[in-house]
Protein backbone atom coordinates (compact mmCIF):
# COMPACT_ATOMS: atom_id res chain seq x y z
CA UNK A 1 0.00 0.00 0.00
CA UNK A 2 1.28 3.42 -0.94
CA UNK A 3 1.08 6.32 1.44
CA UNK A 4 -1.12 9.12 0.14
CA UNK A 5 0.87 11.88 -1.48
CA UNK A 6 1.62 14.85 0.74
CA UNK A 7 0.87 18.37 -0.39
CA UNK A 8 4.10 20.29 -0.82
CA UNK A 9 4.74 22.20 2.44
CA UNK A 10 6.03 25.22 0.52
CA UNK A 11 2.90 25.44 -1.59
CA UNK A 12 0.78 24.91 1.47
CA UNK A 13 2.50 27.73 3.36
CA UNK A 14 1.46 30.02 0.49
CA UNK A 15 5.02 31.15 -0.11
CA UNK A 16 5.44 32.98 -3.38
CA UNK A 17 9.16 33.21 -3.38
CA UNK A 18 11.61 31.25 -1.27
CA UNK A 19 13.74 33.84 0.47
CA UNK A 20 17.32 32.89 1.30
CA UNK A 21 17.21 35.36 4.20
CA UNK A 22 14.39 33.54 5.98
CA UNK A 23 16.51 31.04 7.89
CA UNK A 24 13.68 30.03 10.25
CA UNK A 25 11.73 28.71 7.28
CA UNK A 26 14.73 27.13 5.54
CA UNK A 27 15.77 25.37 8.77
CA UNK A 28 12.71 23.14 8.39
CA UNK A 29 14.28 21.61 5.30
CA UNK A 30 17.69 20.66 6.65
CA UNK A 31 18.63 17.65 8.73
CA UNK A 32 20.18 17.81 12.21
CA UNK A 33 23.57 17.61 10.58
CA UNK A 34 22.77 20.47 8.24
CA UNK A 35 22.15 18.48 5.07
CA UNK A 36 19.38 19.50 2.70
CA UNK A 37 16.51 17.06 3.20
CA UNK A 38 15.54 15.04 0.12
CA UNK A 39 12.13 15.90 -1.24
CA UNK A 40 11.02 12.31 -0.72
CA UNK A 41 11.21 12.98 3.03
CA UNK A 42 10.00 16.55 3.11
CA UNK A 43 7.32 16.17 0.43
CA UNK A 44 8.43 19.36 -1.35
CA UNK A 45 7.57 19.42 -5.05
CA UNK A 46 10.37 19.46 -7.59
CA UNK A 47 10.16 23.13 -8.52
CA UNK A 48 10.27 24.27 -4.90
CA UNK A 49 13.00 21.76 -4.06
CA UNK A 50 15.26 23.40 -6.66
CA UNK A 51 14.48 26.87 -5.27
CA UNK A 52 15.01 25.64 -1.70
CA UNK A 53 18.37 24.09 -2.48
CA UNK A 54 19.64 27.38 -3.92
CA UNK A 55 18.23 29.41 -1.03
CA UNK A 56 19.80 27.09 1.56
CA UNK A 57 23.18 27.33 -0.15
CA UNK A 58 23.01 31.13 -0.13
CA UNK A 59 21.92 31.15 3.51
CA UNK A 60 24.87 28.91 4.40
CA UNK A 61 27.29 31.27 2.74
CA UNK A 62 25.86 34.14 4.79
CA UNK A 63 26.27 32.13 8.03
CA UNK A 64 22.51 32.07 8.57
CA UNK A 65 22.54 28.27 8.42
CA UNK A 66 25.36 25.88 9.30
CA UNK A 67 27.13 23.81 6.67
CA UNK A 68 27.54 20.97 9.17
CA UNK A 69 26.84 20.39 12.81
CA UNK A 70 30.47 20.18 13.93
CA UNK A 71 31.07 23.56 12.36
CA UNK A 72 28.53 25.36 14.53
CA UNK A 73 29.72 28.09 16.87
CA UNK A 74 29.04 27.12 20.47
CA UNK B 1 20.66 47.92 -18.53
CA UNK B 2 19.96 48.71 -14.97
CA UNK B 3 18.65 46.05 -12.67
CA UNK B 4 17.40 45.77 -9.16
CA UNK B 5 19.97 44.14 -6.91
CA UNK B 6 19.95 42.97 -3.37
CA UNK B 7 23.10 42.88 -1.27
CA UNK B 8 23.65 41.43 2.18
CA UNK B 9 26.73 42.58 4.08
CA UNK B 10 28.12 41.13 7.27
CA UNK B 11 30.17 43.72 9.10
CA UNK B 12 32.53 43.23 12.00
CA UNK B 13 30.24 43.36 15.05
CA UNK B 14 32.88 45.28 16.99
CA UNK B 15 32.33 48.36 14.83
CA UNK B 16 30.25 51.32 16.01
CA UNK B 17 26.87 51.73 14.32
CA UNK B 18 27.89 55.16 13.04
CA UNK B 19 31.05 53.76 11.47
CA UNK B 20 29.02 51.09 9.67
CA UNK B 21 26.56 53.66 8.32
CA UNK B 22 29.48 55.76 7.12
CA UNK B 23 31.08 52.83 5.29
CA UNK B 24 27.77 51.90 3.69
CA UNK B 25 27.36 55.45 2.39
CA UNK B 26 30.89 55.44 1.05
CA UNK B 27 30.47 52.16 -0.82
CA UNK B 28 27.00 52.95 -2.12
CA UNK B 29 28.32 56.20 -3.56
CA UNK B 30 30.25 54.04 -6.05
CA UNK B 31 27.03 52.67 -7.49
CA UNK B 32 25.95 55.96 -9.02
CA UNK B 33 22.32 55.21 -8.26
CA UNK B 34 19.65 57.77 -8.96
CA UNK B 35 17.10 56.24 -6.60
CA UNK B 36 17.99 55.96 -2.90
CA UNK B 37 19.34 52.67 -1.57
CA UNK B 38 16.84 50.90 0.68
CA UNK B 39 18.58 49.68 3.82
CA UNK B 40 17.44 47.11 6.32
CA UNK B 41 19.65 46.87 9.40
CA UNK B 42 19.31 43.49 11.07
CA UNK B 43 21.92 44.44 13.61
CA UNK B 44 24.26 42.15 15.49
CA UNK B 45 23.54 38.48 15.43
CA UNK B 46 25.21 35.16 16.01
CA UNK B 47 26.85 33.56 12.97
CA UNK B 48 25.85 29.95 12.29
CA UNK B 49 29.55 29.08 12.22
CA UNK B 50 32.75 30.92 12.98
CA UNK B 51 34.22 33.00 10.19
CA UNK B 52 37.88 33.34 11.03
CA UNK B 53 37.80 34.15 14.73
CA UNK B 54 34.44 35.97 14.59
CA UNK B 55 31.27 34.54 16.06
CA UNK B 56 28.96 37.49 15.60
CA UNK B 57 28.32 39.88 12.74
CA UNK B 58 26.34 43.01 11.97
CA UNK B 59 23.93 42.23 9.11
CA UNK B 60 22.69 44.83 6.66
CA UNK B 61 20.44 44.15 3.67
CA UNK B 62 20.51 46.76 0.89
CA UNK B 63 18.36 46.98 -2.18
CA UNK B 64 19.28 49.22 -5.08
CA UNK B 65 18.91 49.74 -8.80
CA UNK B 66 22.19 50.02 -10.64
CA UNK B 67 23.94 49.35 -13.93
CA UNK B 68 25.67 45.98 -13.98
CA UNK B 69 28.85 47.62 -15.24
CA UNK B 70 29.49 49.42 -11.93
CA UNK B 71 29.36 46.21 -9.90
CA UNK B 72 32.94 44.96 -10.40
CA UNK B 73 34.30 48.17 -8.92
CA UNK B 74 31.77 48.05 -6.11
CA UNK B 75 32.71 44.46 -5.27
CA UNK B 76 36.39 45.34 -5.33
CA UNK B 77 35.78 48.05 -2.74
CA UNK B 78 33.88 45.59 -0.55
CA UNK B 79 36.63 42.99 -0.82
CA UNK B 80 39.25 45.54 0.20
CA UNK B 81 37.23 46.74 3.17
CA UNK B 82 38.40 44.66 6.10
CA UNK B 83 35.35 45.51 8.19
CA UNK B 84 33.16 43.58 5.74
CA UNK B 85 33.40 39.96 6.84
CA UNK B 86 31.26 38.70 4.00
CA UNK B 87 28.87 40.01 1.36
CA UNK B 88 26.49 38.59 -1.21
CA UNK B 89 25.12 40.56 -4.14
CA UNK B 90 22.30 38.99 -6.12
CA UNK B 91 19.64 40.10 -8.56
CA UNK B 92 16.62 40.93 -6.46
CA UNK B 93 14.17 38.16 -7.24
CA UNK B 94 10.64 38.38 -6.06
CA UNK B 95 7.33 36.78 -6.81
CA UNK B 96 8.55 34.65 -9.66
CA UNK B 97 6.46 31.90 -11.13
CA UNK B 98 2.82 31.12 -10.59
CA UNK B 99 0.79 32.90 -7.94
CA UNK B 100 0.16 30.87 -4.78
CA UNK B 101 -2.85 28.62 -4.70
CA UNK B 102 -5.91 29.79 -2.86
CA UNK B 103 -7.40 27.73 -0.05
CA UNK B 104 -10.07 26.29 -2.39
CA UNK B 105 -7.49 25.27 -4.98
CA UNK B 106 -5.42 23.57 -2.30
CA UNK B 107 -8.45 21.72 -0.96
CA UNK B 108 -9.41 20.68 -4.49
CA UNK B 109 -5.92 19.43 -5.15
CA UNK B 110 -5.83 17.47 -1.93
CA UNK B 111 -9.18 15.88 -2.73
CA UNK B 112 -7.96 15.00 -6.22
CA UNK B 113 -4.76 13.46 -4.87
CA UNK B 114 -6.74 11.29 -2.50
CA UNK B 115 -8.94 10.12 -5.36
CA UNK B 116 -5.85 9.17 -7.34
CA UNK B 117 -4.56 7.11 -4.47
CA UNK B 118 -7.79 5.22 -4.09
CA UNK B 119 -7.67 4.27 -7.76
CA UNK B 120 -4.17 2.94 -7.45
CA UNK B 121 -4.60 0.97 -4.29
Amino acid sequence: MRRSRKVCPVTEAGIRFIDYKDERFLARFISDNGKILPSRLSGVDARHQRQLAKAIKKARYLALLPYTRGHTAQ
Amino acid sequence: MSREYEAVYIFDAGLEDAAIAERLDKHHALLGTTTPVTLDHWGRRQLAYKIGSKETGYYVVARFTAEGTVLPEFERALKLDESVIRYLISVHEHELGAPPMTEEQLAARRARDEDDDEDEE
